[in-house]
C-alpha cells in the first residue's frame, strides 16, 4: 500500500517535470520558424546507407508493397540491402551521379542542411550534392498534371505555430527511393513532419504514400532528431562527381585485374 | 480650324496619358541593404553565354583576347571546348560541364546564369542557381577570407556593403578542375574574383564581375560589365533545370546512331 502511494507521488512528480519542462521549452521556443543550420544528433541516422532511419533494408522492416511495387523492387539492382549485388552488376542512377531526387535527398545522406524561411517559402539547403529544394507556403495548389520533377513539387503549412507539414508531388519515377533500391510510381506523395520541440531540437518525419507501389503508407523516417548548429558553421562541400567517380572506378578495376601502377 | 485644334488637344492629351501612367509606375526605389528576391537577367543570352563570358566572348575579336601568361596559354590549349573559334567537334572536346561534374565558380556566373533567387540571414547571403539547382554562400559577418584555402567546386565567399545598395563579394580557393566559362577559358587556384552587386532601384540590379589570376592572365579582366538583372514577382517557380548524366548518355547514344545511318 505504501509503495502504491509512493508511486503515485512518484508518477505526479514526473508530470509535474515534464510539463514544467515542456512549458519552459514552448515558451522559449521561436514560433512558426524553422530557420537555422540543423544537423541529425546521431549523423549514422541521417546517412541510411542501408535504407533510411525507420525502414532499414535488413529484413526485418520491408515495406508493404503492392504487387506492381514488388515487380519494380526486383529490377532496382542496390549494391546496399537485403537484395545488394556486386559493383559491377547494381543500378543505382545516384551511383552515376544521376540527381538523387527527392524523398531520397532526406532518406539518405541527410546531413547538415539549412532551413531559409520568407513570406512565401521554406527553402531547404541540402549539404549532400549542394542543392536546393523550395517549399511554397504562399497557399498555390498544384496542378495534378505538371510534368514530373526530379525533386517533385512542394507545398506546406504550419498546423500549429511549432509544426510545419509539407506535401510533395509528382516526382521522377526514374529515382529510388532510399540506398536500398525501394522504388516508387508516379502516384508517390510524400509528407514531411517537421516539429521543433525546443529553440535547438526539430523532429522530422518522412511518410510514403504510394498506392500503385505500396498497400499503405509507411514512414520512411519517424522522428528523427535534428540539432541546431551555430549559424556561422560552414557546410561542407559534398558533391557527386562523374569524372571523380570514372577514375575510382578505372582505379578499382585495375586493381582487380592485378594492375597497380607500381614496377 | 478652332474645332480642328480642340481635337488636336483631345489626341495630344489622350496620348500623353499612357506616359503619364509610365512615369507613375517607375520601380519604386531600392530597399537598402537588401538584395533579396528572384534576379534574371532582362537579356536571357546575357545569362547563357553560350560563346563564353558576356562581355569578353571568344568570338576572335582582337579585343576580346584575353591577357595570357604562358602558363595560361599553355593550361588553354588543353581545353577543348565545342564552342567559340577554337572548338573541335564533340566528340574530341573536353568539357567537365558536359559529363555532367560541377560548373563551379565563377562559371555558374558566366554560363546558363537564369533565374537566381538571393536569401540573406544576419550573416549571409545566399544564391540559389536555377542549373543544378545549386546553392553558394557569401559569408556577410565580417569574416576574414582564409588565407590558404583548400579548393572547393564553388570556392570561398564573403563580401560586404560598400554603401546602401552596393554589395561586393571576394571568392578564393576555387578548384582548377573547373572551367571559368563555356570557351574553356582556365584558371589556377590562386584566381580571386570580385563580384559587385549593384542595386540601382527596386525592380533593377547590375553585376560586374571582375577575374584575377596573375598566373594565368597577365592582368585583371572584366568577364560580366554591368549585367542588366530584374527583380521577378516573389512567386515565380524557378524550372528544374539538372546535368543527368543517364540523360546525356541516352543524348549521345541517340546522336551518335544518327550520324552513323548518314554514312
Amino acid at each position: 500500500m505504501i509503495h502504491r502511494s509512493f508511486s503515485a507521488i512518484t508518477l505526479c512528480a514526473l508530470a509535474a517535470i515534464l510539463t514544467s519542462n515542456l512549458s519552459a521549452q514552448t515558451a522559449s521556443t521561436p514560433k512558426r520558424d524553422l530557420a537555422g543550420i540543423w544537423a541529425p544528433l546521431r549523423t549514422m541516422e541521417g546517412i541510411g546507407g542501408n535504407g533510411p532511419l525507420s525502414a532499414r533494408a535488413d529484413g526485418k522492416h520491408e515495406p508493404p508493397y503492392t504487387a506492381a511495387g514488388t515487380a519494380a523492387f526486383k529490377k532496382n539492382r542496390p549494391s546496399n540491402g537485403t537484395t545488394e549485388v556486386g559493383p559491377g552488376e547494381e543500378n543505382d542512377p545516384g551511383h552515376s551521379c544521376d540527381p538523387l531526387g527527392f524523398p531520397r535527398a532526406d532518406l539518405f545522406e541527410l546531413r547538415a542542411e539549412q532551413i531559409m524561411q520568407n513570406k512565401d517559402q521554406v527553402v531547404i539547403l541540402y549539404q549532400y550534392d549542394r542543392l536546393w529544394r523550395s517549399i511554397w507556403t504562399d497557399g498555390r495548389q498544384i496542378s495534378a498534371d505538371a510534368d514530373p520533377r526530379w525533386y517533385g513539387y512542394s507545398t506546406g503549412k504550419w498546423t500549429d505555430d511549432y509544426t510545419f507539414v509539407a506535401t510533395t508531388v509528382n516526382m521522377d519515377d526514374r529515382t529510388w527511393l532510399d540506398n536500398a533500391g525501394r522504388p516508387h510510381s508516379d502516384e508517390l506523395k510524400v509528407t514531411e513532419i517537421f516539429h521543433r520541440t525546443a529553440p535547438d531540437l526539430l523532429e522530422l518525419s518522412v511518410i510514403i504514400d504510394d498506392p500503385k507501389f505500396y498497400s499503405k503508407p509507411w514512414p520512411g523516417i519517424d522522428k528523427i532528431q535534428m540539432k541546431l548548429q551555430p549559424a556561422k558553421t560552414d557546410s561542407i562541400e559534398m558533391m557527386c562527381v562523374p569524372s571523380e567517380l570514372n577514375a575510382y572506378n578505372v582505379k578499382h578495376a585495375n586493381l582487380g585485374n592485378g594492375i597497380t601502377g607500381k614496377k | 480650324m478652332f474645332k480642328h485644334w480642340k481635337l488636336s488637344l483631345l489626341v495630344l492629351a489622350a496620348l500623353a496619358m499612357p506616359f503619364a501612367t509610365q512615369a507613375q509606375t517607375k520601380p519604386a526605389p531600392a530597399p537598402k541593404r537588401d538584395l533579396t528576391g528572384i534576379w534574371e537577367p532582362v537579356r536571357a543570352l546575357d545569362g547563357i553565354q553560350p560563346s563564353g563570358a558576356r562581355d569578353m566572348p571568344a568570338d576572335g575579336k582582337p579585343q576580346h583576347e584575353l591577357p595570357y601568361t604562358p602558363y595560361g596559354r599553355e593550361m588553354a590549349s588543353k581545353n577543348k571546348t565545342s564552342n567559340g573559334p577554337n572548338q573541335v567537334p564533340s566528340s574530341e572536346e573536353n568539357d567537365p560541364g558536359h559529363m555532367c561534374d560541377p560548373l563551379g565558380f565563377p562559371r555558374a556566373n558566366l554560363f546558363e546564369l537564369r533565374a537566381t533567387q538571393y536569401l540573406q540571414t544576419p550573416q549571409q547571403l545566399i544564391m540559389l542557381y536555377t542549373f543544378d539547382k545549386t546553392w553558394r554562400t557569401i559569408w556577410s559577418d565580417g569574416r576574414a577570407l582564409p588565407k590558404d584555402p583548400d579548393p572547393h567546386w564553388y570556392g570561398y565567399s564573403v563580401g560586404k556593403w560598400t554603401d546602401d545598395y552596393t554589395f561586393v563579394v571576394q571568392t578564393v580557393g576555387t578548384d582548377d578542375r573547373t572551367w571559368v566559362d563555356n570557351a574553356g577559358r582556365p584558371h589556377s587556384e590562386e584566381m580571386k574574383i570580385e563580384e559587385v552587386f549593384h542595386r540601382i532601384d527596386h525592380d533593377n540590379m547590375e553585376l560586374t564581375m571582375t577575374l584575377d589570376d596573375p598566373k594565368v592572365y597577365t592582368k585583371p579582366w572584366v568577364a560580366l560589365n554591368k549585367l542588366p538583372l530584374r527583380l521577378k514577382p516573389a512567386t515565380f517557380e524557378m524550372v528544374d533545370m539538372m546535368c543527368s548524366p543517364s540523360e546525356l548518355e541516352a543524348y549521345n547514344k541517340r546522336h551518335a546512331e544518327r550520324g552513323a545511318k548518314k554514312k
